[in-house]
């Protein structure tokens, strides 16, 4: 029985993943205080990591090609096993989703509403994302268009209105910040970006055709960072030191466009898109939390699971981060360290497990 | 299992209510049970009369003409139609005279079959006659305004094509003037609707397929494709809804819209439908079907796809840049007319900040001493302008005007002399009104998203107009009209599809057709169609 | 029937949330809104305490006011303005508490100015700039300013042309570019130039000129900080030789001598760039300034279309440019304020040796080796090619 009944073509594949790692602009504001200019440095060597990251998911998807992650995981691991292993994948991909949701809390509340609880704004934005991952993955998939083309005219077109403001010499001097706080920073946009690209692995059997995947998955990972590099280096060449100071650069550099009185406070575009992508990930997010359960309980529908898990993802996030100060410090210096176990140890691991039992069979 | 229970549960109800009424009303019943079983005609011509008589009633258009003929006299015969639907003129002539004053050529009076087929192969000068035997036949004939011959000694009846009723001549349809293109509109009439069809695409490849459907009205809805264009699969689809249909009355092709549409809980509409024969044929050289409705002048085409909202006739029949330019005006309305009370009232109470500083005095100015809240007000003047705009359509028209412009004025502008309402708010509702007959055919789905961001925006401002935006976005998503997605080509993307959805190509660059309706037989024209003077190349060979 | 009923339940449920609860929190009507236009901020005369003069904007009255029946009536109140002072400890907390003088909501997103009183500016302005920048109302390109005097007069000077006075000095920020004598800096700025080792942080200096009714607003100068405290200041000719250094140039008159007769040159497009170098552990600067210029008005008795002729104003041009720079650079480093940014320069482009000179920075600067080198061209020479005075002196 398959739980999704949709399909999506390697083309909607490769937009949901650049959407998907375009979203990351907002969280990438982590990285800038530590690595200050040189963060575009930074995410350049987390996309040449992330890349590698990701060739090893595909490997894994491509050895089970229809599976998705958790029932790879229960071929790999017995099943016993492996449903330990899938629990702690869920357990990754719903704090991820708590997160993001709080992301989406912080955002609106910082930047457009300051005194509305949070708790609402989640509750809006699940109940919307819970609408999405009802109608499938195909939905979602189409979305994504209209979110790449509006997200990429916003950084095209704030890129090319910013241009009169940007200074060259902010980026200099080159490789200033110590190699260690590169790494750290580099780590931290891994963390936050590209290696959650992992969660595609719930995604990549529905495509229709599986050939492709690589092909599809490494492309779409160039677009989200490209698109990624370009904000960076906008944010960094228009706010030069401040961009290390502030709290969502993207926004703070779009403000000083000004032409003409004319063309300006175009801010709300970049608000604009960041809830767009939020959205795209967070629902990819909530929707393979709500598969992956289905799939280890077994039920024939996931529909069921769509509201209890979003009330649930709800939930831990307003446990979980009390301030947003809290979830800065957190993504810089605590969360980065164990996550490396689920997206660097365990698929490796996986697939070293199936080389050596030479599965599948 | 609980789909099942779902059917299980609302069908009891159903017989429940049904029953309820007939065993109150047992009486009732009884001429549906009579209609069902088949009745043949005798070879008496009173009873054959009597039996008639039995199903039509005394009405007081019934026309029944009986008359003698043959060499002498011998023939008892009888004519029945009803005055008003039939051509008085070619029964008189083509009928009656022929049968009265010409003798049946070698008439054999011992065998009364080969009169009637004497009479139809000799006589009658009417072009379409069918042999009927059963009455509901008969009847049903009679009632669409053809000649009923009835004569003695045979148990089969003439049934004599001489429909004509009074209809409407051919003008201009009202609903979608052009500038350019052709000014014939369709009629009420089914025949010279599928005629203006037919006079457009001269193929013998265009099928009209037709079908009864209303168990009272006995409508004829009929289905316009090309074979080997359109898709057999979606042909057989539209048959199926038509054919499931089972309903007493189908008025207008609406009402066939409303049975046969696939997400009937939508406010966007998944079929489309158009008063020009030229739209339609285009839409069905595309390799969409068109089901027409006898007694409407509107067309229905399917699939739909949401863009196509935004295509207008006209696009293609003036030269590619400027049709661009206004298909893009058209998005940009469309935009103006949800979001721009929305827009308004979200930049007022929330977003201040991103109002342009000199505006912003002006706004505020305006807006000082207003007892209102933003939202109230433009929820307030949305409901004016829709009454207001009622009223408008509803009146005799030269009242109609008269009073949609002094309502309009009187009220705006008097209401902002008064305080009540600030200027700018009135200027947003005015330019909304304008924007939303922009694209005629997503006003009404219009009217309701804008309804519902203007509120959005009253309660959590730029995040709520965002979250219906993308919410939109995911119920057009997931929309398909008749297995086409709804929001193609844009979302599932299909690049060559793209050349007539933002901009409308040169006529010569679009090579195929759309390929999520007429992927068929993609092939439209040849490839190098471009036009331009003859190259060097051509004039030295010549 | 029974999705209807699910689809109503969803429908109602949103309806619900959204109504009762959402945003509600954040709602303002515009009339609700008191909207800053301007802020100035001193310290109390008598105690240590801030002084904050916000000018809000009387929105009725801004359709009916000219600023001459503004002119009539008593400072503070009268007009399309309003002016109102407060003081407390910090930015934040006297902002709240205007709440007790003014019945609407401060709203700061359409704020223009931010002008420092003088005494305060000598005192240090890094904490007061901190709810500028944090807080989500305030924006980044807000113009920063330093008074002659106090801030709080500034805002009572009534303008001629515009209706409030905060509107007045930003159209004047604006306008300053056509004679490049005063350097506009807005917040962002500001406040990177605050954030680095060494560069000082500059702002425009207004002043009050006149008496009474008569008063004015006039633009002189560069207040010059050293890390968040002023300093000292730049006259009209050293702010165009720092706005050289810094490419910041954009138009302007260059009056030379020639032969007794000022020749009026304007500056059509003006480029700086500053370029470092380390020669045995000592830095070492060289500014090139490229500038292109017309001739606007000259009494000079000379033929232009003589190549010589172009060739001497030119020189002349390149001379009075780089005097210019010179006095600017004098200042500074009498003041040793790097207003020119050299130490970032040298941070940038040689990051290794900067390590060593940095914590000596104070040390060098005063002592810095600059080369300057203007190349200057004049492009046309406007509608005449000779001047009047040369047929009536034949």
């Amino acid at each position: 029985m398959k739980l999704e009944k949709g399909e999506i073509s390697s083309s909607q594949l490769m937009l949901l993943v650049g959407s998907f790692l375009q979203g990351g602009l907002l969280s990438l504001s982590f990285a800038y205080a530590i690595s200050r200019q040189d963060t575009w440095l930074a995410v350049l060597a987390a996309l040449f990591i992330g890349l590698l990251f990701a060739l090893v998911y595909i490997a894994l998807a491509n050895r089970f090609p229809g599976k998705t992650l958790m029932q790879i995981n229960d071929l790999i691991f017995g099943p016993f096993l492996g449903k330990l292993v899938s629990i702690q994948y869920l357990y990754l991909f719903i704090s991820s989703l708590s997160v993001y949701l709080w992301f989406i809390g912080d955002f609106v509340l910082t930047y457009l509403m300051p005194e509305t609880p949070i708790i609402l704004i989640m509750i809006m934005f699940s109940l919307l994302c819970a609408y999405a991952v009802r109608q499938g993955i195909e939905v979602i998939a189409r979305i994504c268009f209209i979110a790449i083309i509006v997200t990429s005219l916003v950084i095209l077109i704030t890129f090319a209105l910013l241009i009169k403001d940007m200074k060259y010499t902010y980026f200099l001097p080159i490789f200033e910040v110590p190699i260690g706080e590169l790494i750290q920073s580099t780590h931290i946009i891994m963390h936050v970006s590209f290696s959650e690209v992992l969660v595609f692995l719930m995604v990549i059997p529905y495509m229709n055709k599986p050939k492709q995947t690589k092909k599809s998955v490494l492309l779409g990972m160039l677009i989200g960072g490209l698109g990624l590099l370009t904000a960076t280096i906008r944010n960094i060449a228009a706010l030069g030191p401040l961009s290390a100071i502030v709290t969502s650069p993207s926004l703070e550099s779009v403000r000083l466009i000004d032409i003409g009185k004319v063309i300006t406070r175009l801010e709300v575009l970049v608000a604009m898109a960041q809830i767009l992508l939020l959205f795209i990930i967070t629902s990819v997010l909530y929707y393979a939390v709500v598969l992956g359960i289905a799939q280890i309980t077994k039920l024939r529908s996931y529909k069921p699971l769509v509201l209890p898990i979003g009330i649930f993802a709800i939930t831990l996030s307003l446990i979980s981060y009390e301030s947003s100060m809290q979830l800065r410090y957190s993504t810089r210096y605590i969360t980065p360290i164990f996550t490396v176990w689920f997206y660097f140890i365990l698929p490796l691991l996986s697939l070293l497990v199936a080389k050596l039992r030479k599965l599948p069979k | 299992m609980g789909v099942m229970l779902r059917y299980l549960t609302s069908k009891l109800k159903y017989l429940k209510l049904v029953n309820q009424y007939y065993a109150t009303n047992q009486k009732n019943q009884a001429p549906s049970q009579d209609e069902k079983t088949p009745t043949s005609l005798t070879q008496n011509l009173t009873t054959n009369l009597e039996i008639l008589n039995g199903f039509i009633g005394n009405n007081f258009d019934l026309v029944i003409r009986k008359f003698t003929f043959g060499e002498h006299r011998q023939t008892n015969a009888a004519l029945v139609y009803l005055n008003g639907m039939t051509d008085q003129t070619m029964i008189n002539e083509s009928i009656l005279k022929p049968l009265l004053f010409e003798s049946v050529p070698n008439s054999n009076p011992a065998s009364n079959h080969s009169v009637i087929e004497m009479i139809t192969m000799t006589m009658l000068s009417v072009a379409e006659i069918k042999k009927r035997t059963l009455i509901q036949d008969i009847v049903e004939g009679y009632l669409s305004g053809e000649t009923i011959l009835l004569v003695d000694g045979s148990p089969e009846a003439l049934v004599i094509m001489t429909s004509d009723w009074k209809s409407r001549s051919i003008t201009d349809p009202k609903t979608e003037s052009v500038v350019r293109g052709p000014r014939e509109g369709f009629i009420e009439n089914l025949l010279t609707n599928t005629t203006l069809i037919r006079r457009k695409i001269k193929s013998s490849d265009l099928v009209f397929e037709s079908m009864k459907i209303g168990e009272r009205t006995k409508t004829t809805v009929c289905i316009a494709y090309i074979k080997d264009i359109a898709n057999p699969l979606l042909i057989e689809e539209i048959k199926r809804r038509l054919k499931d249909i089972k309903t007493d009355s189908i008025l207008e092709s609406g009402i066939v819209e409303q049975y046969i549409e696939d997400a009937p809980f939508s406010i966007f509409s998944t079929i489309a439908n158009t008063e020009k024969p030229d739209l339609a044929a285009a839409k069905i050289l595309e390799g969409r079907a068109a089901i027409l409705v006898d007694g409407t002048p509107f067309v229905l085409t399917v699939p739909m796809v949401f863009i196509e909202s935004f295509q207008s006739s006209e696009d293609y029949y003036s030269r590619p840049y400027f049709a661009s330019i206004i298909r893009m005006f058209r998005y940009l309305a469309y935009m103006l007319s949800i979001l721009a009370p929305a827009t308004y009232v979200a930049l007022t109470t929330y977003h201040q900040e991103l109002i342009p500083t000199a505006l912003l005095f002006s706004m505020s100015a305006a807006q000082e001493g207003v007892p209102f809240p933003v939202l109230v007000e433009a929820l307030g003047m949305g409901v004016i302008f829709e009454i207001l705009r009622e009223a408008g359509v509803r009146l005799p028209r030269p009242v109609g005007q008269a009073v949609s412009i002094v309502g309009a004025l009187v009220i705006g502008e008097s209401a902002v002399s008064a305080g009540l309402i600030g200027a700018p708010m009135v200027i947003v509702v005015a330019l909304t009104a304008i924007a939303s007959f922009v694209v005629p055919a997503q006003t009404d789905s219009g009217g309701i998203l804008r309804a519902i961001f203007t509120v959005l925006a009253g309660f959590s401002g730029g995040f709520g107009i965002m979250v219906g935006l993308i919410g939109v976005s995911i119920h057009l998503a997931s929309l398909r009209s008749f297995g086409t997605p709804y929001l193609s080509p844009l979302a599932p993307l299909s690049v060559p599809d793209l050349k007539d959805t933002f901009i409308r190509a040169p006529l010569w660059a679009m090579i195929t057709r759309p390929r999520t309706i007429g992927w068929h037989d993609p092939k439209r024209q040849e490839f190098r169609l471009k036009p331009g003077p003859p190259s060097e190349e051509d004039a030295s060979s010549n | 029937m029974k999705h209807l009923n699910k689809l109503v339940t969803t429908l109602l449920i949103f309806i619900l949330l959204t109504l009762g609860t959402t945003g509600c929190w954040n709602r303002r009507e515009l009339p609700s809104l008191a909207i800053v236009l301007g802020v100035g901020l001193d310290k109390m005369e008598d105690s240590d305490q801030l002084e904050m003069t916000t000018q809000i904007i009387k929105t009725s009255e801004l359709k009916a006011s000219t600023p001459e029946e503004s002119g009539a009536g008593g400072s503070g109140g009268a007009g399309a303005y309003w002016n109102v002072r407060n003081s407390g400890e910090t930015v934040f907390s006297t902002t709240r508490d205007f709440t007790h003088k003014v019945s609407r909501k401060l709203y700061f997103p359409h704020n223009q100015l931010i002008i420092f009183g003088s005494s305060l500016a000598e005192q240090g302005v890094q904490e007061h700039l901190d709810f500028f920048l944090r807080d989500q109302e305030t924006r980044l390109e807000v113009f920063v300013l330093v008074a002659d005097d106090r801030a709080s007069d500034i805002f009572d000077v009534k303008p001629r042309l515009e209706k409030v006075p905060s509107m007045k000095i930003a159209e004047l920020m604006d306008a300053q570019a056509a004679n490049s004598t005063t350097s506009i800096v807005r917040l962002n700025q500001f406040a990177t130039r605050l954030m680095s080792d060494t560069t000082a942080p500059i702002a425009p200096i207004i002043e009050v000129l006149g008496k009474g009714n008569e008063r004015e607003l006039s633009v002189k100068g560069t207040a010059v900080f050293k890390e968040d405290k002023l300093i000292g200041q730049l006259n009209k000719v050293e702010t165009r030789g720092l706005l050289w250094v810094i490419d910041r140039i954009k138009s302007g008159i260059i009056d030379v001598n020639c032969r007794d007769t000022i020749v009026s040159l304007e500056i059509i497009r003006a480029q700086g760039k500053i370029s470092s170098e380390i020669i045995d552990g000592q830095p070492y600067i060289k500014i090139e300034i490229k500038e292109d210029g017309n001739i606007a008005s000259q009494c000079c008795p000379i033929d232009l279309v003589s190549p010589n002729a172009v060739a001497e104003l030119e020189e002349l041009q390149a001379e009075a440019i780089k005097a210019e720079i010179q006095a600017a650079l004098r200042k500074a480093q009498k003041l040793n304020a790097d207003i020119f940014g050299f130490g970032d320069i040298i941070h940038q482009r040689h990051p290794k040796e900067w390590q060593e000179l940095k914590d000596d920075w104070d040390e060098i600067f005063p002592d810095l080796d600059v080369e300057i080198i203007v190349e200057a061209k004049l492009r046309r020479s406007g509608s005449l090619g000779q001047p009047v005075v040369l047929d009536k002196e034949q």
